[in-house]
């Protein structure tokens, strides 16, 4: 039988098909990004507004935050209260998730109390934490850890409805006991659950930090957003914003990102 | 004492109604003694209630009326299953290293040594979903063995791999179970290697199931590696099926 040429299916390897593809991905986010700078100086030229700053200017405003060590100073704090509040919220979450995950009688019980925590309003728990316990950093990172724990434990519990019987009978045969099932079969199984409910989490948790300043702290990134706001400023908020932007990026990139390459290195 | 290793009795094994079906009683009077080292074949049609006996056996099920009694407090157990049920997230070493204890002192050469014995030594250091099925049921094979277990139970460990895997692992159990003598309850459909392992043959049938037949294997350990002999001995066994 011939082979007719148009069934012949060529393996990729050797034809330098997996270098031109990482090329072309970082060339159109440069493209990409280019285009929108250039798109947002158009509008801002065209508009002639205090309040529609061209890129130029809004990249002055960074510098000169930066240089007065301002833009450190607020976002350094903002990211330590992100760091605190998403640290207790996955802690917490996920101790949360496991138990109601493995407890069916915890979890018809518990689901009512999920379910309200879930839809409370992000501004509700951040005022009654402020009215309660004062205008305090604690209250503040509290707020947002409660925010949080909820879609963590949801999240997590989850993953841990879903745990393989059959290697908890294996680990059961072999006398693993508590401590060996927990760090070799059962935590394992819950890293890519971990890994959602931290990707979601840090993009949640980093916003509503920023209402949290906005409304009863005297410093971070909210707070200048806030005078920016009461100023008029826009290139205040929008440099701000941008800076924000990059950290969250850089986070992601050089963090989270390796963390799951590592955790997700014995899969095909 | 007599030389038993360990004795099965199930008066009742019943499992309850789920939605549309209704309760079934699996296992009704079934008493297995089985005798220190023997290598013992549990075979009969499907869904007849091999396995549930076997997880009986082992300790996983204890929802039954009746009792496991084994010659030896604290009896080491192993249990082959019928997937390699290997941690994927940990190499084919770890796995096997995971099951001795941690302080175990010459852990580390046990493994290597085990590995070494079922052909895995080049595998050691791969993550089980990226190797055959047939190098993953060594690698069981292997976590089995290592722990030098009392009382070995395994559930049909060997089937849906070609006929050369299966049987290089069928030889590699006989020569293990040959150099360490262990006691073995092992299930399986395939008539063959049923005689070709077992020195004693335990046919379950009837619903509820119960032992209906219970014959000795006379075979050599050479007559076993014999493809034509086990043959021969499982016409002559089961003449006309
Ligand atoms: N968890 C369960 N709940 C309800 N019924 C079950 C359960 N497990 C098994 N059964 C039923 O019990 C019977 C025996 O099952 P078992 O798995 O022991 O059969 P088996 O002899 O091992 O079959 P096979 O050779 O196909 O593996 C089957 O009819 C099955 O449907
Ligand atoms: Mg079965």
């Amino acid at each position: 039988m011939a082979l007719e040429n148009n069934t012949i299916r060529t393996g990729r390897v050797g034809r330098g098909i997996t270098g031109k593809v990482l090329v072309g991905r970082l060339g159109w986010t440069v493209i990409s990004f280019l285009t929108l700078l250039v798109l947002w100086a158009v509008v801002a030229a065209i508009m002639q507004s205090r309040l529609f700053p061209g890129p130029l200017e809004v990249g002055d405003k960074l510098l000169s935050e930066a240089a007065s060590g301002e833009l450190f100073y607020h976002v350094g704090l903002t990211l330590g209260r992100v760091a605190a509040a998403f640290i207790a919220a996955m802690a917490i979450g996920c101790a949360i998730g496991i138990a109601l995950g493995r407890a069916k009688g915890a979890d018809l019980f518990f689901d009512t109390w999920l379910i309200f925590f879930l839809n409370l309003p992000a501004l509700v728990t951040i005022i009654l934490c402020y009215v309660w316990f004062g205008l305090t950093e604690t209250a503040a990172i509290l707020a947002v850890a409660i925010n949080k724990i909820p879609n963590v434990a949801v999240t997590v519990r989850e993953g841990a409805r879903s745990l393989s019987r059959d290697l908890n009978e294996m680990s059961e045969i072999y006398r693993f006991g508590f401590w060996k099932t927990l760090r070799h079969v059962t935590l394992p199984q819950l890293a890519p659950f971990f890994a959602a409910a931290a990707r979601g989490g840090l993009a949640l948790v980093w916003k509503i930090v920023l209402v949290v300043e906005l409304l009863g702290r005297p410093n971070g990134v909210g707070e200048q957003l806030h005078i920016g706001f009461q100023l008029f400023d826009v290139s205040m908020i929008l440099a701000y914003a941008i800076a924000f932007i990059v950290v969250v990026q850089v986070i992601e990139l050089c963090v989270l990102q390796p963390l799951e390459a590592r955790a997700n290195r014995w899969r095909r | 004492m007599d030389s038993n290793a360990l004795r099965v009795t199930v008066e009742e094994k019943t499992f309850p109604a789920v939605e549309d079906r209704p309760e079934q009683v699996v296992l009704s009077a079934v008493d297995l003694n089985v005798e220190e080292g023997s290598f013992v074949v549990i075979t009969g049609p499907s869904g007849c209630g091999k396995s549930t006996l076997l997880n009986i056996a082992a300790g996983l099920d204890e929802d039954y009326r009746g009792q496991v009694a084994f010659s030896q407090a604290n009896a080491k157990l192993s249990f082959m299953f019928q997937t390699p049920r290997l941690l994927p997230w940990r190499t084919v070493a770890q796995n096997i290293r995971l099951v001795l204890d941690d302080d175990c002192p010459d852990g580390d050469k046990r493994v290597a040594a085990i590995l070494d014995r079922v052909g895995l030594s080049e595998a050691a250091t791969a993550y089980p979903e990226r190797l055959s099925l047939g190098m993953q049921r060594r690698a069981a094979l292997a976590r089995a063995f290592v722990v030098e277990p009392d009382i070995l139970l395994m559930d049909e460990p060997f089937v849906s791999l070609d006929d050369p895997s299966a049987d290089s692992l069928r030889t590699l159990l006989i020569e293990l179970w040959a150099s360490k003598p262990t006691t073995v309850l092992f299930v399986t459909h395939d008539r063959t290697e049923a005689v070709m392992l077992a020195t004693r043959l335990i046919r379950l049938g009837g619903k509820p199931a119960a032992i209906v037949q219970d014959t000795a294997i006379e075979l050599s350990a050479d007559e076993r590696l014999d493809r034509e002999k086990v043959l021969a001995y499982r016409m002559r066994l089961f003449d006309n099926d």
